[in-house]
């Protein structure tokens, strides 16, 4: 019986195996149709579609010729998009920004005996709000002829006169950078709140019994825990950040000339102004060929955190 | 006896030292925090609150306190907040209802390419959302999704549901092993030990997933501005974006807006929050 089932088994071969898990599992492939059929629809899809429309000139009347590397080509002589790449680079720094002030707000909320939940809400809402709002509110308060903060500093003596910051090329970076490092820090300093408090107190109270300070507890046991959510969260980041359009864009819409024109923008730039969207799609490429790198960083902490649930 | 003591002293203050140090420097630190969040956001109420005459003044309570913006505002405002709301209700609604089932299944049962079907998900996360914009119109146009809201709530899914699968999978696969055989043993089939059992315990993630993916919708830009022209839905940060853009800038009147259509994601963020805490928990 069970030897006539494996011949017939083997000959029915690799379609008829796949019959079989369809009829044994339907419920749970029934489960993640739904799911599959939308993300290879609406972003594997339109992904593929994207490459190979920056093969071809491809105008936004729907003119379209192929051209093969044409594209890529051309941006690696273009100048903007060299320049477009440095500040890329640059404003991604700002991860390094919004780390060191999740870290410390992490930490600090977790140590307070009193309001930690209204400090946590607080600390959050530079997060909680659109990226346009939190933009607008400092394009006012950064406003170089009359805006209050280069007020009060040229008041003060600190400074002998505005930075006119939407003009220079290099102010003008900086100003997007620090904006993006005050707006989007929240984001990993829920992820690691949420990871300190569910660190077990049995660790602290076995580190305390063996003598443990401040410093040993922290190094030993906070860090090791915190160490795969820095990871995930940092990973994580640098690919939002070398991907963000909306707040750079609505505070210097890409200039002066090139030089805020972080990758994204170069892309809506290219595509919106100049309809060539085959060669705007080819700067995508470029920017997802460089933050694949922390996606594979992304994927190894996240295995090893599965691991660990699993265990 | 005398040198113990001596060595003990010693390590008392210095321990006592370190106390005050530490004590001190998270005060410090509070400040800062404190300092770079809380006032700006003060400042730009109170600038809200302002005549054109006193937007440049520094000063904390303006002579003439006025609400004239915040109607200005209503009357600009009331449609674009109305789709707004309407396009982040949806996304929210769509991804719960294809998520929940897809992180059950990936959750807690054992199928074939049962891993593959989660990082074909989950890698969508790690996408650039700009890349999309360009196909994505262009199939939009083709299948008369462009400039619609439903376009919007289905062009936001991507986005928002690896996320929600990631924390909801989480969720499920830390709750007790035997729960479904139990409620079969009760008479429950499959389906309904899902349903029934499952579900409700799950209260806690759904809610979190689901406040998530509102807030996405509510707040994003990229997608708002690229897939409308402004003659159908017209959502509220793609107007306050095209405002601040404009020829003459109000800023009496565009800080107004601004705070009009970031409240009440931080509001609800603030609601949500509780919820919130556990789902983002990586250990």
């Amino acid at each position: 019986m069970s030897e006539e089932y494996r011949t017939d088994r083997a000959g029915v071969g690799r379609v008829g195996r796949y019959a079989e898990n369809l009829r044994e599992y339907w419920f749970s492939y029934l489960l993640v149709t739904p799911i599959l059929v939308l993300i290879v629809a609406v972003l594997w899809g339109p992904f593929v579609r994207g490459v190979w429309i920056s093969l071809h000139q491809w105008t936004s009347s729907g003119k379209q010729a192929w051209v093969g590397f044409e594209n890529y080509a051309y941006l690696w002589q273009w100048e903007a998009f060299w320049v477009g790449l440095e500040a890329t680079v640059v404003y991604g720094l700002s991860t390094v920004i919004q780390l060191v002030l999740a870290l410390a707000a992490s930490l600090l909320v977790w140590n307070m005996n009193r309001f930690k939940g209204l400090l946590s809400g607080v600390f959050l809402l530079p997060y909680t709000m659109p990226q346009v709002v939190t933009g607008t509110i400092w394009l006012f308060l950064l406003e170089p002829s009359f805006g209050p903060v280069f007020t009060v500093l040229t008041d003060l003596g600190l400074l002998e006169r505005a930075i006119a910051w939407p003009s220079q090329g290099e102010a003008a970076l900086a100003v997007v950078t620090l904006v993006a490092g005050w707006t989007f820090w929240p984001f990993m300093f829920l992820i690691f709140t949420a990871t300190l408090e569910s660190i077990p107190e049995e660790y602290y109270e076995a580190g305390r019994v063996y003598g443990a300070n401040r410093w040993q507890s922290f190094r030993r046991i906070t860090f090791p825990q915190l160490k795969s959510a820095i990871l995930v969260a940092v990973s994580l980041r640098v690919i939002w950040n070398f991907s963000k359009v909306a707040q750079p864009l609505q505070m210097t819409g890409g200039g002066p000339g090139f030089e805020t024109s972080l990758l994204p923008i170069l892309m809506y730039r290219i595509a919106f102004n100049n309809f060539q969207l085959g060669r705007a799609y080819a700067v995508g490429v470029v920017l997802l060929v460089l933050v694949i790198g922390f996606a594979f960083l992304f994927i190894r902490e996240f295995e090893r955190q599965s691991g660990d649930i699993q265990l | 006896m005398s040198t113990r003591t001596t060595t003990f002293g010693i390590e008392l203050n210095r321990s006592r030292l370190y106390d005050v140090g530490f004590v001190l420097g998270k005060y410090l630190l509070l400040a800062f925090f404190l300092l770079i969040i809380i006032p700006p956001f003060v400042y730009v109420f109170s600038v809200s609150l302002r005549t054109p005459a006193e937007i440049f003044v520094i000063t904390l309570i303006p002579d003439v306190i006025t609400f004239q913006n915040y109607v200005t505002v209503f009357d600009e405002f009331s449609g674009p907040l109305v789709d707004s709301l309407l396009i982040a209700t949806g996304t929210s609604l769509i991804s719960m209802l294809i998520t929940i089932p897809s992180a059950y299944a990936i959750g807690r049962k054992q199928f074939p390419g049962r891993m593959a079907v989660f990082y074909v998900i989950i890698l969508a996360l790690l996408f650039p959302h700009i890349l999309l914009i360009i196909p994505i119109s262009d199939i939009w146009n083709g299948i008369g999704l462009y400039n619609t809201i439903p376009g919007l709530w289905f062009a936001y899914q991507p986005f928002v549901t690896p996320f929600s699968l990631w924390i909801l999978r989480d969720f499920f696969e830390n709750l007790p092993t035997n729960l479904e055989e139990a409620a079969q043993v009760y008479g429950c089939t499959e389906f309904s030990a899902f349903v029934r059992v499952i579900l409700p315990i799950s209260a806690p993630a759904v809610v979190a997933v689901g406040f998530l993916a509102f807030l996405a919708g509510w707040n994003d830009f990229l997608f708002a501005n690229f897939l409308t022209t402004g003659t159908g839905p017209e959502p509220a940060t793609v107007v306050l974006f095209k405002n601040v853009g404009g020829e003459l800038q109000f800023w009496e009147t565009l800080m107004a807006q601004a705070l009009v259509v970031g409240i009440p994601p931080a509001i609800l963020y603030m609601v949500g929050r509780k919820y919130l805490a556990k789902a983002f928990a990586v250990s």
